[in-house]
């Protein structure tokens, strides 16, 4: 049972790389080749590195994540930190506002921003790609629930010492929600690098596309060939995996702290 | 059965009278912008810089920016062409949209060959043809069929920058073993269903698919240009008149896709869908006997026979039976933008027009990138003479272009939705092969399309 | 599965807990800190629903620039064209062919990786790797093996015999293949999400019923699937909005076709504003609109209907 299953799950990720290493003649084989009967092809790669600056777009799609990253973890801790600790009125129209963008699809709004983000003549930039994502619902719920089962006691205690607002939160709070802010990190980061239909649309040139629009040009190219596109894909996904293979303690961690109330 | 125009003689006609009266534009629309004054370059002072946004990348690109810096040394201190990628062809259109709306467009753009009438009706060009008519620019050496393309109501709108042509691509090791002549191009659609049936491997013959090529609307183009009827009426758009309706459920494209999907249906023609990449991907790997591409391809199709060991034909685009129509034309041409921009601006876009127009440099792109050099004496520069030696097959595509006569038909369609319209072709294809009547099928689309076109040209009135 | 009924009550929503009570004090500078999140949101979220809003009541000129309102009408255009109700129909058809088998394949097999067999680890990371993997990058891998002509599956295919598929050609089948690839997507995080549940899961409750007699499949199906539920409902509604937002797949793979068969709200979206040199906004907005209510009608139905089933611990 399981057996069955490995193959169906793990024959994409075993193609993906075994074709990266085959030639046209392999790729097409008709019945299939499973590996690259006629020798290993390591061209395909030098081809998918000359054919569109992989290395720099994986640079932008870090960026670009790492920004969306910072900016969602920020707005989200002091948003939730107001909405857990300090005195406001009309608390729980605010939360429920915030929480309510969680259910607006980007795609509803994606023409708008498009045309603001072009009249602001910020196409092909990378505020283009991160200023509409620095803050999230989701962020601000995770935290807001995680805040909220904190010792009460605790803050009172600091405020009674004379511990700042700011200081509270920089000192203990932040500390102290170390897995939580942790998970929301590796969400939203994974989020970010995996956004597609909005790179496409604000980004032009290669130099700065991410890489998930970098390999889907590939595919395009005139000089379409199938083992250089997989071999682009490999280049892309290899660092995932390892991340996936070597801290997968640490991800399931991040989603049980995170991902389930 | 169709009015045949010669449209390269009024042209040429046209470059020694006077100016076209404003306004007198037909298909064009209202009013239009002029060429400037020629002394405007002159007048300006210091260094007058042009934005030329482009959408070609890759070896393409790097073959621009070679033209651009040349021209650049050339004119130092009076004229700088900044070039910058906007991404792919439909980008590049979207880009202009939202530019004219903020009123920062580039004073030169190349636009893909389906945005023609769209440009026009943007109102925002200066047609190429004022800019002739002024200098009496010869235009005698512009290969008569591809500016044939751009041109609409005896006006040329834009200069022709990269150009591609579809043939038939075929696969001499495998005509070989089919007993074929690897020498002879199948010509007709007969042919080249004879030639499939032998080579496919349901009749054991030596290929997966004796046949196999994109669901992709542009062949169907061809097929009406090369039967000599029209896409759209009235005059494929070319004339007086806006085109106002689509008449591609014609004889020729009905028998075109009777005939594919009997290939398909009997198992001789493989389907890949409409990527053409796809289809591309399946004639490199040798198992497929014949497809259809654009020129454009050939470097990469040459590469991978070479790797996979067999030879690369390249034959005519077949016909439905021989005659003097041919294919049309396809790629993207170059704009100058009128609105917002200085006269000095504007004549600065048509000197670099003229400069890429230059034999010498219409060599180096054709080199460069595969397309087809828009003047005819580039062909007997050694640069090029060398690397045709180099790509025998190309000939084949010159001697295609050469052979048709420039007629209302092999100009092509023009309307304001082209892209929608072959989108819509395909759809109706995917439906035909599925089982659709082609007639019907294709009827219905042209219907569809109606109200789409209707709009279109009541907000571009 | 999640239908699963037990007779637990629902524990409180965490939002209900008692707040602490507001001090007069330092009311302003309490929503200072709701401004950075409260001003991205402005920008990027509550103005461009606005301008969608009045967008999809306004018609456009050749240059997509808004050009005089038009009333109602694209609404109306949208209720009466019978290619938008089939793409409403689609995209739930999708939802469905996506979301039940990702969910039902990945409770199986975190069952089945629940267990002490030498090599389990290398199981599970296998199984999970497909969340390595991007919309681009999978689809990409995917669009290769699909290929009609050449592809790998047809190849695997005709190794036995089996005649060619036309995975993403054939309008009948291409929807399936595209759900398929979302599938495989979907399924490392769904397995790393209920795994985790699973691993949560106290032992002594499984010791107890064993105790009671309940073994094997009695076991699983009222004693563990009960107590994953507060996963599967947050994969369900989470899956259920991903697969409503469906985009790169599609693009990547069919871009809609063939003959639209592929074509769901997100992406009749996209073509009806960005792409064959269209820039209909007025009518793609309304579309947009109309994505907006199906996903909010949706996610309050989970709400209401499924989640009275949810056992929370």
């Amino acid at each position: 049972m399981l057996l069955i299953f490995l193959v169906l799950i793990g024959f994409p990720v075993y193609f993906g790389f075994a074709g990266s290493l085959m030639g046209p003649g392999d790729i097409n084989a008709y019945p299939a080749a499973l590996w690259p009967r006629s020798g290993a092809v390591l061209r395909n790669f030098a081809g998918a590195l000359d054919a569109i600056p992989l290395l720099r777009q994986w640079g932008n799609s870090v960026a670009m994540a790492g920004i969306i990253t910072a900016g969602q973890m920020i707005t989200s801790v002091l948003a939730s930190f107001a909405l857990v600790f300090l005195p406001m009125r009309w608390r729980t129209f605010w939360f429920f506002l915030l929480l309510s963008t969680m259910m607006v699809p980007v795609e509803a709004i994606i023409i708008p921003n498009y045309l603001f983000i072009s009249d602001a003549g910020l196409i092909n930039t990378l505020p283009a790609l991160t200023l509409p994502f620095l803050a999230h619902g989701f962020g601000i719920f995770l935290l807001r629930q995680a805040f909220m089962s904190f010792p009460a006691e605790l803050f009172d205690a600091a405020r009674i010492d004379g511990c700042s607002n700011p200081r509270f939160l920089l000192r203990i709070l932040i500390p102290l929600s170390r897995p939580t802010l942790m998970a929301l990190g590796f969400w939203s980061f994974l989020m970010a690098w995996n956004m597609y239909f909005w790179p496409l649309l604000v980004t032009q040139t290669p130099q700065m596309q991410t890489i998930q629009i970098g390999i889907t040009q590939l595919k395009s190219a005139d000089n379409f060939n199938a083992g250089l596109v997989l071999a682009g894909t490999v280049l892309a996904v290899v660092p995932t995996l390892l991340l996936l293979i070597f801290g997968q303690r640490f991800i399931v961690r991040g989603l049980t702290g995170g991902a389930i109330k | 059965m169709i009015r045949r125009r010669t449209v390269m003689a009024s042209m040429a006609g046209m470059a020694v009278t006077a100016p076209l009266v404003a306004g007198c534009s037909g298909g064009g629309g209202g009013s239009e912008a002029k060429a400037p004054d020629s002394g405007a370059l002159d007048k300006a002072d210091g260094e007058t810089t042009v934005a030329f946004w482009h959408s070609m990348d890759g070896t393409n690109g790097d073959t621009l920016e070679k033209l651009v810096k040349a021209f650049n040394e050339k004119n130092s201190g009076k004229i700088t062409i900044k070039p910058v990628y906007q991404g792919e062809y439909d980008d590049g259109i979207t880009k202009y949209k939202a530019a004219v709306q903020s009123g920062s467009t580039p004073a030169l753009v190349q636009i893909y060959d389906l945005g023609l009438q769209f440009m026009i009706d943007s109102g925002t060009v200066v047609p190429m043809q004022s800019f002739i008519d002024r200098d009496s620019y010869d235009v005698s050496d512009i290969q008569p069929n591809i500016a044939g393309y751009y041109t609409v109501a005896d006006k040329l709108w834009s200069m022709p920058f990269n150009t591609s042509m579809p043939v038939l691509y075929y696969n001499k090791k495998l005509f070989e073993k089919a007993g074929l002549d690897p020498d002879k191009a199948p010509e007709t659609l007969d042919e080249v269903g004879e030639a499939a049936k032998a080579l496919s491997k349901k009749n054991d013959g030596p290929a997966e698919f004796g046949f196999n090529g994109a669901i992709y609307g542009w062949f169907v183009e061809q097929i009406i240009a090369t039967t000599g009827e029209l896409y759209c009426t009235p005059d494929n758009g070319r004339g007086k008149e806006r085109a106002s309706a689509f008449a591609f459920d014609n004889d020729a494209a009905v028998e075109f896709l009777t005939w594919w999907k009997k290939l398909v249906d009997d198992g001789i023609a493989g389907n890949t869908g409409r990527a053409p990449a796809d289809a591309q991907d399946a004639f490199k790997s040798g198992t497929i006997g014949i497809t259809l591409e654009s020129t454009g391809a050939l470097g990469g199709m040459k590469e991978a026979a070479d790797e996979q060991d067999f030879e690369l034909g390249v034959g005519f685009y077949p016909r439905i039976e021989k005659n003097e129509y041919g294919p049309v034309i396809g790629g993207a041409s170059l704009y100058v933008v009128g609105e917002k921009h200085s006269d000095a601006e504007k004549e600065a876009a048509w000197k670099f027009v003229q400069f890429c127009n230059e034999p010498a440099n219409q060599a180096t792109w054709h080199t460069g990138t595969g397309y087809f050099p828009v003047s005819k004496k580039a062909l007997d520069e050694p640069e090029d003479t060398k690397w045709r030696k180099d790509f025998p097959q190309f000939d084949v595509a010159i001697q295609q272009l050469d052979e048709t006569e420039l007629s209302t038909p092999t100009q092509g369609g023009t309307a304001g939705i082209m892209p929608q319209a072959r989108k819509a072709v395909e759809e109706a294809w995917e439906g035909i092969l599925q089982g659709d009547d082609p007639k019907e099928g294709l009827t219905k689309a042209v219907k569809g399309l109606q109200s789409a076109l209707d709009q279109y040209n009541d907000s571009a009135g | 599965m999640t239908t699963t009924s037990t007779d637990a009550s629902t524990v409180p929503d965490a939002s209900e807990i008692p707040r602490r009570k507001p001090s007069r004090r330092g009311q302003y500078s309490s929503w200072l800190y709701l401004v950075p999140a409260l001003a991205v949101f402005a920008v990027f979220m509550f103005f461009p629903l606005a301008r969608s809003f009045v967008l999809s009541f306004q018609g456009n000129d050749i240059l997509g620039r808004p050009a005089g309102f038009v009333g109602a009408e694209h609404y109306l255009k949208l209720l009466q064209d019978s290619e938008f109700h089939a793409v409403l129909l689609r995209t739930i058809a999708f939802v469905v062919l996506t979301v039940v088998p990702v969910i039902a394949i990945s409770l199986m097999l975190s069952l089945l990786l629940h267990q002490r067999i030498r090599g389990i680890r290398f199981f599970r990371t296998a199984f999970a790797s497909p969340f390595a993997f991007s919309v681009a990058t999978a689809s990409v891998i995917f669009a290769v093996m699909f290929n009609q002509a050449t592809g790998v599956l047809n190849g695997i295919l005709g190794t036995f015999g089996i005649g060619r598929v036309g995975w993403i050609t054939d309008p009948h089948i291409a929807l399936i293949s595209i759900a398929l690839t979302t599938v495989w997507m979907q399924m490392g995080y769904n397995l790393l999400v209920l795994s985790a549940g699973l691993g949560s899961v106290p032992d002594d409750i499984i010791e107890a019923a064993r105790l009671d007699g309940a073994g094997g499949l009695r076991l699983q199906r009222s004693i563990i699937i009960p107590l994953l539920t507060p996963q599967i409902f947050f994969l369900l509604v989470t899956g259920t909005i991903n697969s409503l937002q469906s985009f790169g797949q599609i693009h990547i793979l069919t871009r809609g076709g063939p003959q639209g068969s592929t074509t769901t709200l997100v992406y009749s979206i996209y073509e009806q504003a960005f792409a064959y040199g269209n820039s209909n906004f007025g009518y793609a907005s309304a579309q947009a609109i109309v994505l907006l209510i199906v996903v909010v009608v949706i996610t309050a139905l989970q709400f209401g209907l499924v989640e009275r089933k949810v056992f929370y611990q």
